[in-house]
């Protein structure tokens, strides 16, 4: 019971892939072909998809025709044949990709290795990206499946520019700057992007329409504050003391010390109305300043730190403005893939 | 330095306006004890007058003038009284955040003339002022008063002014002020050729009043 059921698992497993292609297929053979696979008769697929390709056929039903007779014979363990089969493929559809988890091992090798045998340059993706002109680059990648002469380029507006050139294979990641030979930005407008492989006699090129288009560098903003940095009071309260009174004390009975001091004896002892007037006043003016919340101060450290910190924003400023210059006048270049229209 | 001198130096000051400059003005109530000779020469009084002040940067100036109506105190041999009008002015420098030097005049005339001396001298001195509180400030001066010259003749060596003052900012340019002083010249004359007589004079004057920032 368990290998029974193990076997109608494995066989859904092969049949998943070709089920949303089945509905596509607007040819009456593929149909059948596709029918005769969802139902595990093989020799009749192979019989169907081989009649179907001798007839008129879309290039995607071409394409799903060699895929059913990939998947077959791999399930008949005809792999040089299969492997044929997604040769064939492949040049039809290179960017054609099986799920691992949704084919049987032996098909998705069978794939693998026809991948290997051929030519291509497949997964050519270029992402969005925006830059100051000069100081970025547009991210390019692409697979070639095997080692090869490859040449990649952007054709448009601006002419040609050549972006990178090697003997690669495998997955490939560049780095375009989007300038030209002067080093000045390429003009907006639609470029292709091309890139040619070339093994001997055969050659494969893929290409990616994107789209170059030029705006105004943001400029930055002056600053009032750095950050972590915050300015401090500049004055203090000093804390309440007997000072006031004490001081007072001290110059009233300074005037009393020196009045009675130089007092001349011969004519008697002046009269102390007057100092008792102003040395009273001093003392309650003392007193009542002992009392009340004391005027705030110039805190030094204070100060200097606030100086120190408005002369760094000040500098900073400056090398904004003189950033601000220069970013006025370069330009912001934004690269965006151009979405394909894929042919049906 | 004549007064006209001061007067244009203290015109100049008051109205220039510059940064750090400060100049009151207001009117001042005076209490006065003026002896002379012996204890039994002795007059109490009072009067009213009024005093500039202005600071310009570390230099500051200072004039007040008062008219007092002094009358014989208790006990006193004298048996009129007098008026007197006295101007005193310094020009100050400040030497420390805390004091300043100071030259000033000192100008005392008695009407009727020979009722009592009439004085003039030339200050100099020092003067010790601090910010008790906000607005509030106390001054402590001490001056020597060279030269005095006296109406009815005589020196005085030892003359000397010591001061007490107070200035409060009331209100806004409002300040309250009072100050004291107590000078002592031990004047001695040589009335007829007979030999030296000493002949002091002491007097204490307390100035209270308000003064307006300008």
């Amino acid at each position: 019971m368990a290998r029974y059921l193990g076997a109608v698992v494995c066989f859904a497993g092969l049949a998943v892939p070709a089920l949303g292609a089945a509905q596509a297929a607007q040819n009456a053979t593929l149909r059948r072909a596709q029918l005769a696979y969802d139902n595990l008769e093989y020799r009749q697929v192979l019989t169907l998809a081989r009649a179907a390709l001798r007839e008129r056929l879309t290039g995607a039903e071409r394409a799903r025709a060699y895929e059913l007779l990939g998947f077959t014979y791999g399930a008949m363990d005809s792999i040089l044949k299969a492997v044929d089969a997604f040769k064939q493929l492949v040049l039809i559809d290179p960017e054609r990709q099986l799920d691992p988890n949704r084919v049987s091992p032996k098909a998705y090798s069978a794939f693998d290795v026809a991948l290997r045998q051929v030519l291509l340059v497949r997964q050519l993706r270029v992402d969005s990206v925006s830059f100051v002109g000069g100081q970025g680059a547009v991210p390019v990648r692409f697979t070639v499946t095997q080692p090869a002469r490859v040449v990649a380029r952007a054709i448009g507006t601006g002419g040609t520019v050549v972006i990178d050139s090697g003997a690669w294979n495998g997955q490939v990641n560049l780095r375009w700057p989007a300038r030209l030979a002067g080093g000045d930005p390429v003009p907006p407008g639609t470029y292709t992007l091309v890139v040619d492989a070339r093994l001997g006699q055969n050659t494969f090129s893929a290409s990616q329409p994107i789209r170059v288009s030029h705006g105004r560098v943001d400029t930055v903003p002056s600053v009032t504050s750095l950050p972590g940095y915050q300015f401090l009071p500049e004055t203090e309260i000093p804390p309440q003391s007997w000072r006031p009174v004490g001081l007072a004390f001290l110059y009233t009975g300074g005037a009393l010390v020196g009045t009675l001091g130089l007092e001349s004896s011969s004519l008697g002892s002046g009269s102390k109305r007057e100092l008792g007037l102003v040395g009273g006043a001093a003392l309650v003016t003392g007193f009542v300043m002992m009392l009340r919340k004391p005027a705030p101060r110039p805190a030094a450290a204070n100060i200097l730190y606030n100086r120190l910190l408005r002369d760094q924003i000040a500098r900073r400023n400056q090398d904004i403005a003189r950033e601000n210059v220069a970013r006025r006048q370069q330009v912001q270049v934004t690269v965006a893939p151009v979405p394909q229209v894929t042919p049906k | 330095m004549s007064r006209a001198a001061l007067g244009a130096l203290l015109l100049a000051l008051a109205l220039r306006p510059a940064a750090g400059q400060l100049v009151t003005v207001g009117p001042q109530f005076a209490l006065a004890d003026y002896r002379e000779v012996a204890s039994g020469l002795r007059y109490r009084g009072s009067g009213f007058g009024g005093s500039l002040w202005a600071r310009r940067d570390r230099l500051s100036v200072e004039a007040a003038v008062v008219r007092l109506s002094l009358d014989p105190a208790d006990g006193s041999a004298a048996t009129t009284g007098f008026t007197a009008t006295q101007v005193d002015a310094w020009v100050a420098y400040d030497v420390a955040a805390y004091a300043s030097v100071e030259v000033g005049v000192l100008h005392r005339s008695a009407d009727p003339e020979f009722d009592a001396q009439s004085v003039g001298a030339v200050r100099v001195g020092a003067r010790s002022f601090y910010e008790i509180g906000p607005g509030a400030t106390v001054v402590f001066r001490a001056n020597y008063l060279a030269a005095p010259k006296f109406s009815g003749g005589g020196r005085a060596a030892i003359s000397l002014d010591l001061g007490l003052g107070l200035d409060i900012r009331l209100a806004g340019r409002l300040h309250g002020t009072a100050t004291y002083a107590f000078n002592r010249m031990n004047r001695k004359t040589n009335p007829g050729g007979t030999g030296e007589i000493d002949a002091p004079i002491q007097v204490s004057l307390a100035r209270v009043g308000l003064a307006l920032g300008l």
